[in-house]
């Protein structure tokens, strides 16, 4: 605990004070969204702080979830198969990387680092023309492919330090009963690297999830993402024009509550990959 | 020989996978940019003329003028408002309120990028939630629609995700700081030095390395910032917030100039290549500053 404040109250009331108006002001958007959808545009109008609630309750999330309920899952599907994409590909070639020794690992090595290099503003009409050549535009797959290949170079980075910081003796023992280096892969290093496949996969999810532009050239509306449907929202002609707006802050929450969820239910591996302080130069 | 074999068996996947769709379309991508192309019929190689109209096409210029002032203003606020975040709570007394206090910033990612913006974009409206904080606090109300005035636009899109605390960042700062080894810290306190100076003259210095990660990530990270004029303004009122990936976007899908697209995006990839190459050159890493402290 050295260095920390011990201070007396007249120091740690206005510490603790700063970082709760900080984290208030930063967590403020979701709660204004949540909010928002609860009232109707009358309501919203009057005082945009309120916490005023429209009858019936809920009215406008359940119309948004009507709206936007098959894209949702379509975006699960995509989200669900680059993730588990950019893992198992991104593992096979960490490992290889921390564990084998072979002709051009170090070229091999830079070509993956050259990666990073590549900002995806370059690639984007490009890429977009080669999946339409592909015959891949209104497919999922436009997405999934790139996404897949997009997320290598991170994954491979993290997972291969993770890799290499797994005793020996752990592989020693696997090598003495005759393992290959595919069961060693699944039964030592991908158990072991557990937490950081999911921190790595949380930042995945949540860049993909709430990926627009890209999606926004390869998918029609009718095979929309949820980033999609709400960065071009039509409103039901049923709901009048005042309460268009609540309608959308209604969907903006139900796009937000899965990664919400994800990171109630990761957090401690999220925060904890984050804390190992491997992101440096 | 088998062995090679066998490593090249583990890697073959993601090499087919980053050739195809990585470094395929960025090679397309450069040479793309020496071409007249409408994305449909074979491109035509026109060596520099691309290059030589962008530097007498006055939106592009502008849209250089607005990233620089974007850049200049947005990167030191966001790992400014970052690392601030980051000291307070490495600074706190409790591990539990450390904790807790992570984890609320943590949750700021869950919100998707888009839904971010697009909240933002209400706040700025006439009666809105920003109109409505000035005149609560005495300055009147303004009325103005923040994103479609010439004179606010571009500020409003800078300073959109205020308080610019990046979640991210803030979290990579404290690992470092956490690292710092005790004895450092100790040595300090017992030569009394004030809180702000040993932020100054230990803390920064012994997180170089986290701070080039994020300046470098922040340099690219802004260059390809579309989405919020994509979204909120497309590049007006009055041509005021073009930035150079929008209007990169905007040729390419809206006017079918693939090439003239391509050398926008050719210049801003060397540009924001070689800032990236000069932070890394010029900002001495972490582990040759611990050796001289140490």
């Amino acid at each position: 605990m050295t260095g920390h404040n011990h201070g007396n109250w007249a120091v740690r009331v206005p510490h603790y004070f700063a970082l709760t108006v900080i984290g208030v002001l930063a967590l403020f958007p979701m709660w204004f969204m949540a909010v928002t959808g609860l009232k109707n545009g009358i309501q919203l109008e009057q005082n945009p702080f309120s916490l005023a609630i429209a009858q019936p309750f809920g009215t406008f999330y359940r119309q948004a979830w009507d709206y936007i309920d098959g894209d949702m899952l379509r975006t699960v599907l995509i989200t669900a198969a680059s993730v588990v994409g950019i893992t198992v590909l991104g593992m096979l070639s960490a490992y290889a990387f921390a564990r084998m020794e072979f002709l051009g690992s170090t070229v091999l090595f830079y070509v993956v680092f050259g990666l990073l290099l590549i900002p995806s503003f370059l690639t984007l009409i490009p890429l977009f023309l080669e999946v339409r050549g592909m015959g891949l535009i209104d497919n999922p797959a436009a997405l999934i492919l790139p996404y897949i290949a997009g997320g290598q170079a991170f994954a491979i980075f993290v997972f291969r330090s993770s890799i290499q910081g797994i005793p020996e003796e752990f592989f020693e023992a696997a090598r003495i009963d005759g393992a290959t280096h595919l069961r060693m892969l699944l039964r030592i290093a991908a158990p072991l690297s557990r937490p950081i496949m999911i921190a790595v996969g949380l930042l995945n999810v949540t860049a993909i999830w709430g990926d627009y532009v890209f999606p926004s050239l390869v998918l029609p509306v009718s095979r929309q993402t949820a980033a999609m449907a709400v960065g071009n929202f039509q409103p039901p002609p049923s709901v009048p024009d005042i309460n268009v707006v609540n309608l959308q802050f209604a969907a903006y929450t139900i796009v937000s509550v899965p990664i919400i969820l994800l990171f109630i239910f990761f957090i401690r591996y999220f925060i904890a990959g984050l804390a190992t302080g491997a992101v440096k130069m | 020989m088998s062995r090679t074999l066998k490593a090249w068996a583990f890697l073959a996947p993601t090499f087919i996978f980053v050739g195809t769709f990585c470094y395929w379309p960025a090679i397309r991508a450069l040479e793309g940019a020496f071409t007249s192309w409408d994305g449909v019929s074979a491109p035509k190689w026109i060596g520099l003329k691309n290059f030589y109209q962008l530097f007498h096409d006055s939106v592009f210029l502008g849209s250089f003028l607005h990233l620089l002032w974007w850049s200049l203003i947005g990167i030191p606020v966001g790992m400014g408002a970052s690392l601030l975040v980051a000291l307070l709570i490495y600074r706190l007394d409790s591990k539990r309120a450390q904790y807790w206090f992570r984890v609320a910033f943590a949750l700021t990612l869950c919100l998707p990028g888009i839904v971010g913006i697009l909240t933002w974009e209400n706040f700025y409206e006439i009666g809105g939630v920003i109109d409505t904080l000035l005149s609560d606090v005495g300055l009147g109300r303004f009325d103005t629609a923040w994103l479609a005035n010439p004179h606010t636009a571009l500020g409003a899109l800078i300073f959109m995700g205020f308080p610019w605390v990046g979640a991210f960042a803030m979290l990579v700062f404290y690992a470092g700081l956490q690292s710092i080894p005790g004895e450092i810290i100790d040595a300090a306190s017992v030569d009394g030095i004030s809180s702000l100076r040993r932020v100054w003259h230990v803390e920064l210095p012994l997180i170089k390395g986290q701070l080039k990660v994020i300046l470098i990530l922040s340099i690219i990270g802004i260059t390809q910032n579309l989405l919020p004029p994509l979204l909120l303004t497309g590049g007006g009122p009055a041509n005021t917030t073009w930035v150079p990936v929008l209007y990169m976007y905007e040729n390419a899908f809206q006017y079918a100039q693939m090439g003239y697209a391509l050398s926008i995006a050719f210049i801003l990839f060397v540009v924001s290549l070689v800032l990236a190459l000069v932070t890394m050159r010029y900002l001495r890493s972490d582990n040759e500053t611990r050796r001289r402290v140490a």
